[in-house]
């Protein structure tokens, strides 16, 4: 009988948590940068808690559905069929943008690269280009480090470029192992985070700056104002989606993320603040 | 008194017997409902994608518009890799073997034994970490190419976990081989070597092909020091120093994003009852020796 009035002031007491908690699921690409963000939003407001969890954008939008979450975070926009769930609920949800993300093709400081167009690395990813010779005069195999293809990454590059990849392409397991296998690999080319480079610069990596025929002058994807205007070819916002019902809960949160502080925090993450 | 007394115990004796009898079936029905599940999803596989297209094609390329769904090069891929394996960690492995039941001394083998049988407690991971970092930069360095994220590395992690494995039934095998065999053929004058290679070794050779297979089901059953180690490039590999990417890398890769009850979904089921089924025979044949080496020596 004691442990039962326990049980029940323990669920009281949840359940008046829960007005003053913020839950937030989704994205791998985005939890290390929401768990920063949340945690000097605590220093600032303690009496409401955040909980992060991660586990993919779409387990973080589904999650919104049926009501386990507050704030889905999703690196891609949300897909038609799921705003078409939650039109059949009669949930009314808002987008917000807190960061950017860019994809920085990284190759080893030994080739005599700087820049390479959207057409010879699509190439490249679709095995048309097996030799660097034609690019670079260098006759050495190139070798593809990639994202496994459960990863939001993979699929972003697939689809901006139109292109299937090569099967040749190696799947490594993370951003920070196709970098190792570059510094290896003199021959090698991969894609990770611009989040990786930043820390990572030198120590026999090189970014490549990209162009294309519409934008001929070749962008870094570390040039900030750059990506700030929009005008790197790999860029991707950054999604939090939430119920309309539910904003006046999570607006303290949101209004955090705009401050300087929050954009400060964002930045030194490694990606970027929407100006 | 007695009565009941004798009466208790035959009902303990029965429940006993019953839930004995029961955990053997729950195994049993476990087993069967695995199969089950597997062969039921792999139908409404085939029943979208033509066998002949599965077995024969050379390409697995579920993601693109054209969806392609050839288990050949994850088969190849599975096989090359485990092959490999088997070919460093069987003479290792029935050597070591020998050595601890015919020649080591008894301070020696009462510290080996348990140390051999450790290597099996390290966590599949940790291994595939050390591939990364340590065995995969070797075999790059030692034949001079870019990377050594390939069959070779996968090859060499999968035999030092198939080791424990091979290692532990061979030598059960070799010491069950009776001692008037060795007596036999030193009373014909012939020395140590010839013995373990001629008669004990001859006579172990059931039990020791039941550690070899044993040790092949553990090594194509192994999916993380793969995933982790192997490059994961789906092509039909050509050789030892080609990246690769086995059935259950596949199955560990794809199934966290697969939409639910599609053909790629039940495309993975598929490919999985193919594993199943190759690992249930080689254990069927693995048993099959270990009885007969048993009969033998009964």
């Amino acid at each position: 009988m004691k442990w039962c009035f326990a049980g029940l002031l323990l669920l009281f007491v949840s359940c008046s948590n829960d007005e003053k908690s913020i839950k937030i699921k989704g994205s791998d690409t985005e939890v290390n940068l929401a768990v920063v963000v949340a945690e000097s939003f605590h220093i600032h407001k303690p009496e409401i808690s955040v909980s992060i969890s991660g586990g993919g954008s779409g387990l973080g939008i589904a999650s919104l559905l049926n009501g386990t979450a507050d704030i889905a975070n999703s690196s891609r926009r949300i897909k038609e069929e799921e705003m078409q769930l939650f039109q059949k609920k009669g949930i009314r949800i808002d987008s917000f943008v807190f960061a950017q993300d860019a994809i920085a093709f990284v190759i080893s400081d030994e080739l005599p690269i700087d820049s390479i167009s959207i057409q010879h690395l699509s190439a490249i990813l679709k095995g048309s280009y097996r030799n660097w010779k034609a690019l670079t005069g260098i006759d050495k195999p190139i070798n593809i480090y990639g994202r496994q293809s459960n990863s939001g990454t993979y699929d972003f590059v697939k689809e901006i470029l139109g292109i299937e990849f090569t099967p040749y392409a190696k799947q490594m397991n993370g951003n920070a192992q196709i970098l190792e296998a570059i510094k290896a690999d003199h021959s090698g080319i991969g894609y990770v985070g611009s989040g990786y480079v930043t820390k990572d610069s030198g120590n026999g990596l090189k970014v490549l700056s990209i162009y294309s025929d519409n934008h001929p002058h070749a962008v870094s994807p570390l040039n900030r104002e750059m990506i700030a205007a929009g005008k790197y070819y790999f860029q991707r916002p950054l999604f939090q989606y939430y119920k309309s019902s539910s904003f006046l809960k999570i607006k303290p949160f949101l209004d955090f993320e705009k401050t300087k502080e929050g954009q400060l925090i964002i930045q030194s993450s490694g990606y970027y603040p929407i100006l | 008194m007695i009565k009941s007394n004798s009466e208790k115990r035959e009902k303990i004796d029965w429940l006993f017997k019953q839930l004995f009898k029961f955990t053997g079936f729950a195994t049993i029905a476990l087993l069967g409902g695995i199969f089950l599940m597997l062969i039921y999803n792999s139908i409404s596989f085939f029943a979208n994608v033509s066998p002949i297209d599965f077995f024969t094609g050379s390409q697995w390329d579920p993601g693109s518009a054209t969806s392609k769904y050839s288990i050949i090069p994850l088969l190849a891929s599975t096989g090359l890799v485990a092959i490999g394996s088997m070919l460093i960690a069987v003479p290792l492995g029935i050597f070591t073997a020998a050595f601890l039941s015919e020649l080591a001394p008894k301070k020696l083998q009462t510290f080996l034994k348990p140390v051999i049988e450790m290597l099996a407690a390290i966590p599949s991971v940790a291994i595939g970490f050390l591939g990364i970092v340590l065995v995969g930069p070797g075999i790059a360095k030692i034949f001079g190419i870019e990377n050594g994220l390939n069959a070779l590395n996968g090859s060499v992690l999968l035999a030092v976990m198939a080791l424990p494995t091979i290692i532990t039934i061979s030598e059960d095998a070799i010491n069950a081989v009776p001692k008037s065999h060795r007596e036999a053929s030193f009373a014909l004058g012939a020395n140590k070597w010839e013995t373990m290679f001629q008669v004990t070794l001859p006579a172990a050779l059931p039990g020791l092909i039941a550690a070899v297979l044993l040790g092949l089901g553990r090594a194509l059953g192994e999916t993380m020091t793969v995933l982790m180690a192997t490059g994961n490039a789906s092509v039909l590999p050509e050789g030892f120093l080609d990246s690769i990417r086995t059935i259950t890398a596949t199955i560990a890769i794809e199934m966290g994003e697969v939409p639910y009850q599609t053909t790629h979904y039940y495309a993975l089921f598929a490919i999985a009852a193919v594993l199943f089924m190759i690992t249930l025979l080689i254990n069927f044949l693995g048993e099959y020796f270990a009885n007969r080496l048993r009969k033998f020596h009964a």
